[in-house]
Parts: C-alpha cells; sequence; structure tokens
C-alpha cells in the first residue's frame, strides 16, 4: 500500500512538473511567427484587447464591463 | 437561406494580401494567427497561380465531425462556426481541415496551445450578435450587419468572391465565359463535393 | 479680316486636331470591335500553362506553395487526406475501440463464468510468505498503472466522450471535464513513459523467453489445461504481457510525442497517421490490460498480493512459479543471509 501511495504521489509529482515544463517551452502565435522587424515585444496594444491571453476565458471575463467597446462603424 | 461560399478566382488573384490585411484589421486578429492566406503555387515559374485560402466553411464539415467536444455548429447561412468556451484545444480540427484553417493562440506543444482561432466568415460566434464578448472572442459580426466578408469586400481585383454559392458560382461562370479561360473553383470539390463547371 | 484669318487659323487647328485624335481612335475602335469577329478560343489563353487543381493533385497528394507569412506550415493549401482521417476517426474508430474493449469484457466474462476463479491450492507450506516484487518493482507498476488507466478513460474520452457523456452531463460539464482530461493525458503521459522505462530495465532479465515458456505454452498454462507446468520467475503469460506492455508503451510514447510537438518530426499528414496508430495501439492496450487487470485480481486467488503487499503464499508461488521459489531459497539458504533481512522490510 505504502508502494501505491508513493507511487500516486509521484506520477502526480512528475505530471504537474511536466506541466510546468511543457507551459515554459509553449510559445505565443505571436512569438513564434514574427521577425525581428515586427514590434510585438508589447502584445497589448495590436492584439484583441490589452490583456489578451489566448484563453477565451481569460483576464476578460473577469473584469468585462472594463473592456473598451470595440470600434465599430 | 443562402448557402455562403468563398471562391477564389486565381486568374484574377494579384497576390497583394489586402485580403489577409482586411480580415487582421476587422477582428483585431493577433500577430501570428492568420485566418485567411494567400499561397502562390508555382511561384516564379510560367503559370504561377495565387489563391487565398481560410476556412472554406464545408458541406459536412470534417472539423465539426472529429471535434471531441463538439464545438462547432453550422448557421442557417452554412457558415460553420466553434465554441471558444467549449473548445479543448485539441488540435484534431487541424488534422482535419484540408485547407489548414484552424490556428492556436500558442504554438510549441500541444498541451496549452489554447482556444482555436479560425475564420468566422465575418459571422461572430455564438454570443449575442454584436455583442463586445462576441467581439473580443471571435472578432466582428459583419453578417449580422448585412455585409459580406471584409476580405472579399476588399479584394481590388475581385477575385475572391463572398456570398451565395449559386451566385458566386454564377459570376465566376459569366466571367469565365466572356474571358475564355480559367482555372477553376479552388478547394470547391474537397469542400463542398461539386465544382463549379467551366 | 485679321479676325477671319484667326478664325481660319482656328479652324485648321481644330480640323488637324480632330484628325490626329481620329487616327489615334481607329486602333482603338478597332480593338473594341474585334472580340465580335474572332472567338475567344482563339485569343490567347493565359490559363493554357497555368497551374490547376486537377493537374496538381495528379502530381502529389496535396497542394502547397510559397507564402509570405513566417509560419511557413500555412504554405500549404489543400489536403484532401484531412477528410480520410475524419472518415478513419469518425465511422471506424468508434466500432473498433468499442469492439476491443467490449469484446475483451465478454471474454473475460465468458472464461469467469466457464473456467471460474482460479483458486489457491493450499499445501503444507500455506501461510508462509514469500518477497515476489519489491518495494521499487512495485512502485514503478502502480506508478505506471494508476497513469494508464487516468491515460486510457482521457483518451476514450476523445473518441467516446462526446457520444456517450455529453449527452448525460451537458457541453459546458462536458468541456470542461474534456480540458481537465485533455490536461491529464498531456502531462500524466510523461509518467507512465517513465514508468515504462523504469519496468522494462527491472523485469527485462526475467522476461527473456526461453525453452520453459514453449512448455509452458504447450501444458496451457494452467488457465486451461490441469495442474501447473514450470515457470520461472515470470511465465510465458507473463512475459507476452511484459513485452506487449514494453510494445505497445513505446509506441504509444512515440506518436504521442510527435502528435505533443507539432510539426516537430512529422508533417500534417504524418500527424494523422501517427494519431491512427495512437488510437488503433490504444484500444488494443487497453483491452490487453483489462485482461492484466482480470488475471491478476479476479481471476486468480492470491496473485494480487504480488503487487499488493509484495510477499505471495509460498504455497502459491511453489505451484505457479516453482523454479523461482527453488532458486530464490537456495539463494536465501546458501548466500548470505542479508536479503532475508531487507527483504521483510521493504
Amino acid at each position: 500500500m505504502k508502494a501505491f501511495a508513493v507511487a500516486v504521489i509521484c506520477a502526480v509529482a512528475i505530471g504537474i512538473a511536466a506541466s510546468y515544463i511543457l507551459s515554459s517551452s509553449q510559445r505565443f502565435a505571436w512569438q513564434a511567427f514574427s521577425t525581428s522587424s515586427a514590434r510585438v515585444s508589447q502584445p497589448g496594444t495590436n492584439l484583441v484587447g490589452p490583456r489578451w491571453t489566448g484563453d477565451a476565458t481569460g483576464p476578460h471575463d473577469a473584469v468585462a464591463g472594463e473592456t473598451t467597446a470595440p470600434k465599430r462603424s | 437561406m443562402a448557402r455562403m461560399k468563398f471562391l477564389c478566382d486565381a486568374d484574377r488573384c494579384i497576390e497583394c494580401n489586402a485580403c489577409v490585411t482586411a480580415c487582421k484589421n476587422e477582428h483585431e486578429v493577433p500577430w501570428g494567427i492568420n485566418r485567411r492566406r494567400v499561397v502562390t503555387l508555382n511561384d516564379g515559374k510560367p503559370g504561377e497561380r495565387s489563391v487565398s485560402m481560410a476556412c472554406m466553411h464545408c458541406t459536412d464539415a470534417p472539423c465539426a465531425s472529429v471535434c471531441p467536444v463538439n464545438c462547432f455548429y453550422t448557421t442557417a447561412d452554412a457558415v460553420v462556426l466553434h465554441s471558444k468556451d467549449l473548445c479543448i484545444g485539441c488540435g484534431y480540427c487541424f488534422y482535419a481541415c484540408p485547407f489548414g484553417a484552424p490556428q492556436y493562440p500558442r504554438v510549441g506543444n500541444f498541451g496549452s496551445r489554447g482556444k482555436m482561432d479560425k475564420c468566422t466568415y465575418c459571422a461572430g460566434g455564438p454570443e449575442p450578435d454584436l455583442s463586445t464578448i462576441e467581439y473580443e472572442k471571435y472578432g466582428s459580426n459583419r453578417l449580422a450587419e448585412g455585409k459580406l466578408p471584409l476580405c472579399a469586400e476588399m479584394c481590388s481585383t475581385k477575385a475572391l468572391l463572398a456570398g451565395d454559392g449559386e451566385m458566386i458560382a454564377q459570376i465566376y461562370k459569366e466571367r469565365v465565359i466572356k474571358r475564355g479561360y480559367g482555372s477553376g473553383a479552388w478547394g470547391w470539390k474537397t469542400a463542398y463535393r461539386e465544382t463549379v463547371a467551366i | 479680316m485679321r479676325r477671319q484669318t484667326t478664325r481660319i487659323r482656328t479652324f485648321v487647328a481644330a480640323a488637324m486636331l480632330a484628325g490626329f485624335a481620329g487616327t489615334a481612335a481607329l486602333p482603338a475602335l478597332a480593338q473594341q470591335s474585334a472580340p465580335p469577329t474572332t472567338t475567344p478560343t482563339t485569343a490567347p489563353n493565359p490559363t493554357a500553362d497555368s497551374v490547376n487543381e486537377d493537374m496538381l493533385f495528379k502530381q502529389g497528394p496535396k497542394i502547397g506553395g510559397r507564402i509570405s507569412i513566417p509560419d511557413q506550415k500555412a504554405a500549404n493549401l489543400i489536403q484532401p487526406q484531412g477528410r480520410e482521417w475524419r472518415g478513419f476517426h469518425e465511422t471506424w474508430m468508434p466500432w473498433i475501440g468499442a469492439a476491443a474493449i467490449l469484446g475483451m469484457v465478454a471474454l473475460l466474462g465468458l472464461f469467469y463464468f466457464t473456467r471460474g476463479r482460479i483458486r489457491m491450492e493450499h499445501s503444507e507450506e500455506s501461510g508462509r510468505k514469500i518477497l515476489r516484487f519489491n518495494g521499487f518493482e512495485r512502485f514503478t507498476h502502480w506508478m505506471t498503472a494508476t497513469c494508464f488507466i487516468i491515460l486510457a478513460l482521457s483518451g476514450l474520452n476523445y473518441i467516446f466522450g462526446k457520444r456517450l457523456l455529453m449527452p448525460v452531463i451537458g457541453p459546458d460539464a462536458f468541456a470542461t471535464l474534456s480540458q481537465w482530461a485533455k490536461y491529464a493525458h498531456v502531462y500524466l503521459a510523461w509518467p507512465f513513459m517513465l514508468g515504462i522505462v523504469f519496468m522494462f530495465v527491472v523485469w527485462l532479465r526475467d522476461n527473456i523467453p526461453n525453452r520453459i515458456d514453449l512448455q509452458w505454452i504447450k501444458a496451457g498454462g494452467g488457465f486451461i489445461g490441469k495442474g501447473h507446468p514450470h515457470a520461472e520467475r515470470f511465465n510465458a503469460g507473463q512475459k507476452v504481457v511484459f513485452w506487449m506492455v514494453a510494445g505497445f508503451g513505446t509506441a504509444m510514447g512515440v506518436t504521442g510525442l510527435m502528435m505533443l510537438f507539432p510539426f516537430a518530426a512529422t508533417d500534417i499528414n504524418g500527424m494523422q497517421i501517427m494519431q491512427g496508430i495512437h488510437s488503433l495501439i490504444g484500444v488494443a492496450f487497453i483491452a490487453a490490460i483489462l485482461a492484466h487487470i482480470y488475471i491478476g485480481s479476479l481471476g486468480m486467488e492470491g496473485a494480487y498480493d504480488a503487487m499488493g503487499s509484495g510477499k505471495v503464499d509460498l504455497a502459491w508461488a511453489r505451484a505457479h512459479h516453482d523454479l523461482w521459489v527453488e532458486k530464490e531459497q537456495a539463494r536465501t539458504a546458501s548466500g548470505p543471509q542479508l536479503r532475508t533481512h531487507h527483504a521483510p522490510a521493504e
């Protein structure tokens, strides 16, 4: 039983470690597909909203009322 | 209801990329994500042709079929849309899409690449039409305003046609008859299981 | 007089201008009136040597070109193989998966009701224990096993989730669940792959096939036949499980990594094939492991202790792994007694 408990804890630990390593190697499309001439080091201004994370449920949803209305003709 | 389609007249496309730029600007598409792109075939050789390609909003769309969470739906205009709330970013739609339309905000590994993004035919998403939340997730909803996709509307040579499939096929057919040539409706056979007879 | 000459001069100039314009306009006029006289077929056809879809599909299975954006994989214009992959994944895979798993469950059920539970045979050695798997062996087994169960369930979710679970719990709850299942699938794959490597290293020595296995198979391995044929630490059936896990585990790992890092090793068609292999081997793996779980728990009395506490009943060990027991006892009797002190401490 002890071996089983250690195994489960270890599996979860390795899984979490893997998630951190994989996430750290993850790059945004704007990082991966930009060239040195493209100034996208501050993605806020040319992405959807200043805090765009790529997730549909990101910081936007928490402060939905705060975001500026999109420009619309 | 109309059956919305895209048709790129490759004999008119001059690879100006205005459609790409129009799309990016209209929807504030993030850098690195291309809902629409222009591919040049046989570049630099005689017979070179450019084709502007995005989601073709297929009949019996493969992406919708393979999605493990069924996040795709087809509107009354036969536009294939998806819900970013349901999408889990698994990438099955990318495997299934014949046109490479699905895009992900993060590249590198499959684990946490985020919600899929693709051409919406300027028709937004499942949120209420013309709402802020819809704009932030899917871009603007021109169809709800009675307008056609901006890429086709902006096309300087009118190579890219958008609208009811029968109407744009008719326009293309007339062009072909008048000028005497045409390299066909690119992708139609794969997307709609039919092509424009020329 | 003066006015008259001016008027004449103006008239001449106007006439000259008109004449010039007329001659200049003549070719334009001719050009405009040309199409009705000549049919379009005789006109130069700019598409005579242009590329077209049918021609390009004859040259290769997909159409690609050059693109001016940094994302070079977008240069692929049309890949109709996506539809074929969809056909496999949506029409074949659910049936193959269901047949493999339900077939195995039915088979095991049939086996249970015909053969019944394989009972422990008691002898004078009953009650005494012998260490079969040490702590590390049990650790690596259970790490791989728990990961496998999560991976199997989250993997099956990709195929059957929307068909079975989604109608029950609703799309939103199902999407959340699937999101976490995807994370679990991707991240628990790593301890699983590590466990496969550990198990391979630890048990390889005892799993080399030899002649005893042939006799074991001929004798029906104690399942079908009567009595217990000779066996070393692992009998032929267990060796099959070992090599199945090693082979399938490696295949799942390799195909999974190719999908985990898109475009790192293969293109889009390669990933479609990898996904096909991954899912086909996946369901076979699940079916095989179901049999393994059955025989290790319900199917055979006394077998679970080997992985539970690590110590098995000596009578059971003598019956199932007689050669191993002899070797083990010879070692502890003649060799240094160190091992017997260490073993119970595990």
